[in-house]
C-alpha cells in the first residue's frame, strides 16, 4: 500500500494556560486526497492546521508529511512540502500582488537568488499563477487595497508558488460572496485533480463542503470525532448534536451528494 | 499605480542627488571652492591649501555624513520590518541609551583619551543585546516584548547616564553636545572604521531582503513561506544594531533619519526591500549630507549640530505624513 502523504500519530497539544488539550488524535491523508475539516467554532480546526504546518510544537506524538517529521525539517524544506493559506492577513505595508506571490518562491531560492535584485520566482511561473488565479490585471496593485476575494486568491497563488504537495486551507471562503467562493473551491479541486495536490481544508459551510471533498473529518471539543466519505458523515445524526442544531439533510438536485442546510 | 519602470528612474535620481550633495559639500564652506577647482584637486591631489581643505576637511566630512545618513536609513528600514511597525527607528531597542551611557562612561573614566565614540559604539551594541536576552522566552522572542524590554533598558541606562552627568557637571556640555549628534572634525580613519563596520552589516543584511518582505506579512505567514523566523529576526537585529552603532561611532545620536527616510522611500517606490534598502541608503546619505550643509550655513555663533537640523526638518515632515495617512484612511505607506 502507498504511504499516506500526511500521517498524524497520537498527536497532542496543550494550549498555553494548560487547561485545554487537543487530541491525542491519529489520522492519515492519502496522496492527492481532498479532506474537509468541519466542526463548531473553537473545535480546534485551525490549531490542527498550525500543528501540521509546525507553527506550534507538538507536546506528544508526531506528524509526518511525505515520510518526514515536520518538526525536524528546516524551514525551507518544510515549505517545499506544505503550503498554507491563512484565514485573514493584514499588513500595514503595501506590497504588490506580484511581490506577495513571489514570496512563494522563497523556499526554493539559491544563494545566488538571495544576492540578486530580482525575486526568486521565474517570470513565466509568475505569469502562469496570475492567470490561474485571475490576477493578471491586478499584479501591480497593493495587497492591502484588494477585496476579500482578490486577497484570498493572491494568498492562494503564493501558496501554489511554493509547489508543495500538501496544501492547508483555513476557511478559505470565509467573507467571500458565493461567486468568489465557487471559483476558489473549483480552483482548489482543479489542483487536486490535475496536480495530485493533497488538501486539508478547515471549512464552515455544510451545504457546499460535500460537493468538493473526498473525505470529511469532524472535530468537536479538540478531538477528531468522525471521519468518512462526506455523504456518510453528513447523514450521521451525531452531526446534529455536535452543532447543537437541527439541520436538514438533502441531496444536491444535480450532483446527488449530501448537503446540510437550515431547516 | 505601476511601480515597475519607476524604480530604475528612482535609483538614477537618488544616485544623482547623492553625487550632487557630495560635490556641493566639497564646494561649500567658509571659503567657497569653485566646481572646476574641486574636480581638478580631486584628480590631482597635493596642490597646496585647497587640496588640504578638500581632502582632509570637507571630503571626509561630507562622506561621513552620507555614510551615517545611509546607514541609519537602512537600519531604520530593517527595524521597521522586524518589528512590523512603521514607527520603529534604529534606536528603538535601547541603542541610543546604550550609546549615551557608553560615551558618558568613556568620558568619565578616561577623559584624556577621547574615547567617547568607541564607548558609544560598544554601549549601543551591548544595550541591544541586553534587551534581546531579556526578552527571550522559552526559545522564543516576541517582537512586542523586545520593544518593551528595549524601552525599559533605555530608561534605566538613561537614568544612569543622567546621574553620571550630574555628578560631573564640568563634562555636561561635552556629553550633551555629543548626544545631539553632528558630524564635525571627522578624519579618514574614523570614516574608514565606520565604513568597514557598515559594509559587514550590509553584507549580512542584503541576502535577507526578501525575507523582510515576508516578515511584513506577519511572523506566521513568514513561517509558512519557509523562513526560519526567529533566526532571521536575530541576525537582522544584530546586523541593524551594528549598522546603527557604526553610525553613532561617527556622529553621536542623529535622530529622524532612520525613521523618516524609509517612509519617504516607501511612498516613492513601495515597500519591497530589494529596492527599499539600497534606495534608503542613497536617500538617507543625501538627506544627512544636505542637513550637514545646512547646519554649516546657518549664521549663528559656532556650528549647529546636524542632528538638530534633521530633527527640525524631520519632525514636521513626519507629522505631515501622519496627518496625510489619517486622511487617506489606511495603513502607513
Amino acid at each position: 500500500m502507498e504511504q499516506p502523504m500526511v500521517t498524524m500519530a497520537n498527536v497532542a497539544y496543550t494550549w498555553p494556560g494548560g487547561t485545554r488539550t487537543l487530541g491525542p488524535l491519529s489520522a492519515t491523508i492519502a496522496s492527492g486526497h481532498f479532506v474537509g475539516l468541519i466542526g463548531p467554532n473553537g473545535a480546534g480546526k485551525s490549531t490542527l492546521l498550525k500543528l501540521i504546518a509546525a507553527f506550534w510544537a507538538l507536546d506528544a506524538g508526531q506528524i509526518l508529511v511525505d515520510g518526514e517529521s515536520v518538526s525536524r525539517l528546516s524551514a525551507p524544506e518544510r515549505a517545499k512540502l506544505i503550503a498554507f493559506v491563512p484565514q485573514t492577513l493584514d499588513t500595514q505595508f503595501d506590497l504588490t500582488v506580484k511581490e506577495v506571490i513571489e514570496l512563494g518562491g522563497i523556499n526554493r531560492r539559491s544563494w545566488r537568488d538571495r544576492w540578486a535584485f530580482q525575486g526568486a520566482l521565474l517570470a513565466e511561473r509568475l505569469d502562469a499563477l496570475l492567470a490561474t488565479t485571475e490576477l493578471t490585471e491586478l499584479k501591480e496593485r497593493p495587497f492591502n487595497t484588494l477585496s476579500g476575494g482578490e486577497a484570498k486568491r493572491t494568498l492562494l497563488a503564493a501558496a501554489l508558488a511554493q509547489e508543495a504537495p500538501v496544501l492547508l486551507l483555513d476557511e478559505p471562503t470565509a467573507h467571500l460572496d458565493p461567486g468568489h467562493a465557487l471559483k476558489f473551491l473549483n480552483l482548489v479541486r482543479h489542483m487536486v485533480d490535475t496536480q495530485k495536490t493533497t488538501v486539508l481544508m478547515a471549512y464552515h459551510d455544510l451545504a457546499t463542503v460535500g460537493l468538493y471533498v473526498d473525505t470529511l473529518w469532524v472535530m468537536d471539543q479538540s478531538q477528531l470525532v468522525l471521519q468518512g466519505p462526506p455523504d456518510e458523515v453528513l447523514k450521521n445524526p451525531a452531526i446534529q448534536q455536535i452543532y447543537d442544531a437541527r439541520l436538514l439533510e438533502i441531496s444536491h438536485p444535480r450532483a446527488g451528494r449530501s448537503m446540510l442546510i437550515f431547516p | 499605480m505601476a511601480r515597475a519602470g519607476r524604480s530604475t528612474l528612482n535609483f538614477a535620481g537618488a544616485l544623482l542627488a547623492l553625487l550632487f550633495v557630495l560635490v556641493l559639500g566639497v564646494m561649500h564652506g567658509p571659503t567657497p571652492i569653485p566646481f572646476h577647482t574641486v574636480v581638478d584637486r580631486l584628480v590631482h591631489p597635493n596642490q597646496g591649501l585647497t587640496s588640504v581643505i578638500i581632502w582632509d576637511i570637507r571630503l571626509p566630512q561630507i562622506v561621513a555624513a552620507a555614510l551615517v545618513g545611509g546607514g541609519l536609513a537602512v537600519a531604520g528600514a530593517v527595524m521597521q520590518a522586524l518589528l512590523k511597525n512603521p514607527l520603529a527607528d534604529p534606536y528603538i531597542v535601547g541603542a541610543s541609551a546604550g550609546a549615551g551611557l557608553g560615551a558618558t562612561l568613556a568620558q568619565e573614566l578616561v577623559p584624556l583619551l577621547n574615547m567617547m565614540a568607541p564607548g558609544a559604539f560598544l554601549g549601543a551594541l551591548a544595550a541591544v543585546l541586553l534587551s534581546y536576552l531579556l526578552s527571550r522566552g522559552r526559545g522564543t522572542t516576541s517582537m512586542l516584548t523586545l520593544i518593551l524590554a528595549g524601552y525599559a533598558v533605555g530608561v534605566i541606562l538613561t537614568s544612569v547616564t543622567t546621574f553620571l552627568m550630574l555628578m560631573n557637571r564640568e563634562d555636561l556640555s561635552t556629553i550633551f553636545a555629543w548626544e545631539v549628534g553632528g558630524i564635525d572634525g571627522v578624519n579618514w580613519t574614523q570614516v574608514a572604521v565606520s565604513a568597514g563596520l557598515m559594509i559587514i552589516a550590509l553584507i549580512v543584511i542584503w541576502p535577507f531582503a526578501t525575507d523582510m518582505n515576508a516578515l511584513l506579512l506577519g511572523e506566521e505567514q513568514a513561517h509558512h513561506l519557509g523562513i526560519p523566523v526567529r533566526r532571521v529576526q536575530f541576525i537582522l537585529l544584530i546586523a541593524a544594531s551594528l549598522l546603527t552603532a557604526a553610525a553613532v561611532y561617527i556622529s553621536g545620536l542623529i535622530g529622524f533619519v532612520g525613521l523618516v527616510i524609509p517612509h519617504i522611500v516607501r511612498r516613492l517606490n513601495g515597500p519591497n526591500h530589494r529596492q527599499l534598502l539600497p534606495l534608503a541608503f542613497l536617500v538617507g546619505g543625501m538627506f544627512l549630507g544636505l542637513a550637514e550643509l545646512l547646519a554649516e550655513s546657518i549664521p549663528v555663533i559656532g556650528p549647529i549640530p546636524a542632528g538638530l537640523v534633521t530633527a527640525f526638518l524631520g519632525g514636521p515632515y513626519f507629522l505631515y505624513l501622519l496627518v496625510k495617512q489619517n486622511q487617506r484612511k489606511g495603513g502607513f505607506a
